[in-house]
């Protein structure tokens, strides 16, 4: 065993290796940037990557270079030159174009992506849309009270996880942010809080738990609404317990806890916001957080699932003034989910041309969508080759945001971290190729405006210049 | 003699119309109403591209076709009245301040949303948020009144300030939720989380419905008024069996959570 130990690391010091310490794993929303990884320099990969998760490893593993083209048109490989001038010329074609995705990209190119929609008059959405939109929703009609996870590392006592399984979906959330790292006010670890899991099954996270509380299915709301009337000083039936099967006793203990805890931190997932009430369910647990601050500090934040799409909603919000399901086709923001979201566009064959950004609808969409887009011309910008990146149009094979190429990603309580990335790639990252489209696009656009001959294109060059 | 819209070529992407309002119509004649801008998707084009203009307008235009990808019909309206002979897109009727909209077919999302006066009648059903206040807002329908003949789905309602909604079929979930003040009736059965949050108002249903626990049952009542509207409502040609006149009715208050001023009326009458 010894033997064999050291023969691996002799292997290893006769490889070309390179060490990326602080480096950030961009798989979940949890961006944990403590990453040591070892880059085989020769082979392009990641051979290690200590302090990762079981699906940190995974993503690091997986992403490797492939041998494939860079480009593609209807299946056919052209230049990258080619395929950004098809994309530009498909985008300002449309009546009513869609970008979507972006929740698997950095900022900078997030940032690119508005940009082409507000110049062709189309419609953008993000993966929130299909995640925690609702919180979303939630956030402008109740408002947050709202920390980072430094500060409920630091602070939290009582911590409660409703409608997810970190456990399996963040492993590392316990582990660095809310159970068992010991803070400044919290310097024993787990010993000094008290863990509540609210879910209707018992999941892998219940091992964790102190209190396990497993409502009715579809009973959030319900619950949600009792512990809020009892926090007021409601009295509430003991009938409470035949409808959501959670006793008025456990109810009445919980919000003892919350009422007396020193900080308390109420963490939902999309077993909240995905079930029957979506967004009045996200909406009845910040309007708990809200009034629980009538007695002690007590903050919620929804687990965020993809690398970036915090970023994302931070990014679409700061360009447009909402943060997704937004529409340019008046020439001014527009927000209206339900209407302008990726799956109403293309569910109600609105859309005629969709650019996707490292995104998969083709794969998880509802049918009527995904046969929508099948009809429709759609550019897709992936890592991978996907269900979308099958049916598009044009395809662009992009480098990995974090493992090829530096940016910005936003972490799930909406701090901005820097990414390191561990060896290069010989795709282009998805900035370059929007920014290209951004380019082109926006020559067109004033071409179409200006069409007076050759002083019309000197003044496309003199505008185009400056970008 | 009314002007009549009729649909000549169906929009290949939703068609924005809020032009087809008599506030913007009522100075114009026929070949500057056929000139009039809409928005198919991002471009704007004229209106006599998809719709064949005849008649004048007297007070009243006639919109014919398969409406449903046409949205912003009669929104903001002050006077006059449409009648539209089919389906109709979203937004119909939203933030409606007078006169009257009669659509034969089925509305769609946001139908009268932001309502503050005028009367809208729906012959068959109407989808979600209907008479509701739009995303972030805190004041939905503000006055007026709808009429539907058939089913609503969800958040009918929402932040309702003022003013009435009738539904003669069921209604989705979350049935005045957040409402501020205004009356509800729902003859058909109502979903669940009636209600929620609601201040102040009357939501009333001719079924037995789910109550939240943050409701209180007060009493069963004989209700006085409900007579009256009852009469109103046969008016606006909903045939109601005569038992509920004079049938009892269970009183639920809430939402306690907040102001706990408003009531739920569930009818007693079961031999239905």
């Amino acid at each position: 065993m010894t033997e064999q130990k050291s023969n691996k690391k002799t292997e290893e010091q006769n490889k070309n290796i390179k060490i990326v310490k602080d480096a950030t794993c961009t798989f979940c929303g949890c961006v944990c940037d403590d990453m040591e990884l070892h880059v085989d320099l020769d082979e392009k990969r990641i051979i290690k990557a200590k302090n990762a998760c079981v699906l940190g490893r995974a993503w690091f593993a997986e992403h490797t270079i492939e041998d494939a083209p860079a480009a593609l048109i209807d299946g056919k490989e052209v230049s990258v030159e080619e395929a950004v001038e098809e994309a530009a010329q498909t985008l300002v074609k449309a009546k009513f174009p869609i970008t979507y995705g972006l929740s698997d990209t950095t900022s900078e190119a997030q940032k690119q992506a508005v940009a082409i929609t507000d110049y062709i008059k189309g419609n953008i959405d993000t993966t929130t849309s299909v995640c925690h939109g609702p919180s979303g929703l939630a956030f402008q009609g109740v408002g947050e009270s709202t920390s980072t996870l430094g500060e409920v590392k630091n602070r939290a006592d009582l911590v409660i996880y409703w409608g997810g399984n970190p456990a399996e979906s963040h492993p590392r959330h316990f582990g660095r942010y809310a159970v068992t790292p010991k803070g400044m006010f919290t310097p024993n670890g787990k010993k000094d809080r008290t863990i509540v899991l609210v879910d209707v099954r018992k999941t892998k996270s219940a091992g964790v738990a102190d209190i396990l509380i497993r409502p009715k299915p579809g009973k959030d709301f319900e619950v949600l609404w009792a512990l809020r009337a009892l926090v007021k000083g409601i009295s509430i039936s003991t009938d409470i317990e035949k409808e959501t099967g959670v006793p008025l006793e456990v109810l009445t203990d919980l919000v003892e806890r919350m009422k007396n805890c020193r900080f308390g931190v109420l963490f939902f997932g999309m077993g909240l916001t995905m079930t029957r009430g979506r967004h009045f369910n996200s909406g009845a647990l910040l309007a708990l957080a809200t009034d629980l601050n009538e007695y002690t500090h007590f903050v919620a934040k929804p687990v965020r699932g993809h690398g970036n799409v915090t970023g994302a909603d931070n990014v679409v919000s700061w360009q447009t003034g909402y943060p997704f399901g937004v529409n340019f086709s008046r020439g001014y923001p527009r927000f209206n989910p339900g209407e302008f979201t990726t799956v109403d566009t293309l569910s109600n064959g609105d859309a005629d041309a969709a650019m996707i950004i490292a995104s998969d609808p083709g794969s998880n969409f509802p049918k009527k969508a995904i046969e929508h887009l099948k009809n429709i011309p759609v550019v897709v910008l992936d890592t991978k080759s996907t269900d979308t990146t099958k049916l598009a149009h044009v395809a662009f094979k992009t480098a990995t945001y974090g493992i090829n190429t530096g940016g910005t990603v936003y972490r799930m309580d909406d701090v901005s971290i820097p990414l390191r990335p561990a060896f290069e790639s010989p795709f282009p990252d998805d900035e370059t190729i929007l920014k290209a489209i951004k380019k082109r696009v926006h020559e067109l656009i004033l071409k179409k405006n200006d069409s007076r001959g050759a002083s019309g294109e000197a003044k496309v060059a003199a505008a185009v210049n400056p970008l | 003699m009314p002007l009549h819209l009729k649909l000549h070529t169906q929009p290949e992407v939703p068609l924005e119309a809020d032009c087809i309002c008599p506030d913007k119509i009522q100075s114009l004649k026929g070949s500057e109403i056929s000139s009039m801008i809409v928005f198919h998707g991002n471009r704007q084009v004229k209106l006599g591209e998809f719709f064949d203009c005849k008649g004048e307008f007297d007070g009243e235009i006639i919109i014919d076709g398969d409406l449903n990808n046409v949205k912003h019909v009669g929104a903001s309206m002050t006077f006059g009245k449409i009648i539209i002979e089919g389906n109709i897109g979203l937004h119909t009727g939203a933030a409606m301040q007078g006169g009257e909209i009669i659509i034969e077919g089925n509305a769609a999302d946001w139908l009268a949303a932001e309502m503050q006066g005028g009367k809208i009648t729906v012959k068959g059903n109407a989808g979600h948020m209907t008479g509701s206040g739009y995303r972030g807002s805190t004041v939905g329908m503000q006055g007026g009144e709808i009429f539907i003949h058939g089913n609503v789905k969800n958040e009918t309602g929402h932040v309702m300030r003022r003013g009435l909604i009738v539904v003669g079929g069921d209604s989705g979930d979350f049935t005045g939720v957040n409402m501020i003040a205004g009356t509800i009736i729902v003859l058909g059965n109502m979903g669940i989380r009636t209600g929620a949050g609601m201040r102040r108002g009357s939501i009333i249903c001719f079924n037995e419905a789910e109550i939240l626990p943050t409701f209180t049952r007060n009493c069963v009542y004989k209700p006085s008024f409900i007579k009256f509207y009852i009469n109103y409502l046969e008016k606006n040609g909903f045939s109601i069996d005569s038992s509920y006149t004079n049938g009892t009715f269970e009183r639920w208050s809430g939402d306690s959570i907040e102001l706990n001023r408003g009531e739920v009326l569930l009818s007693q009458y079961k031999n239905k």
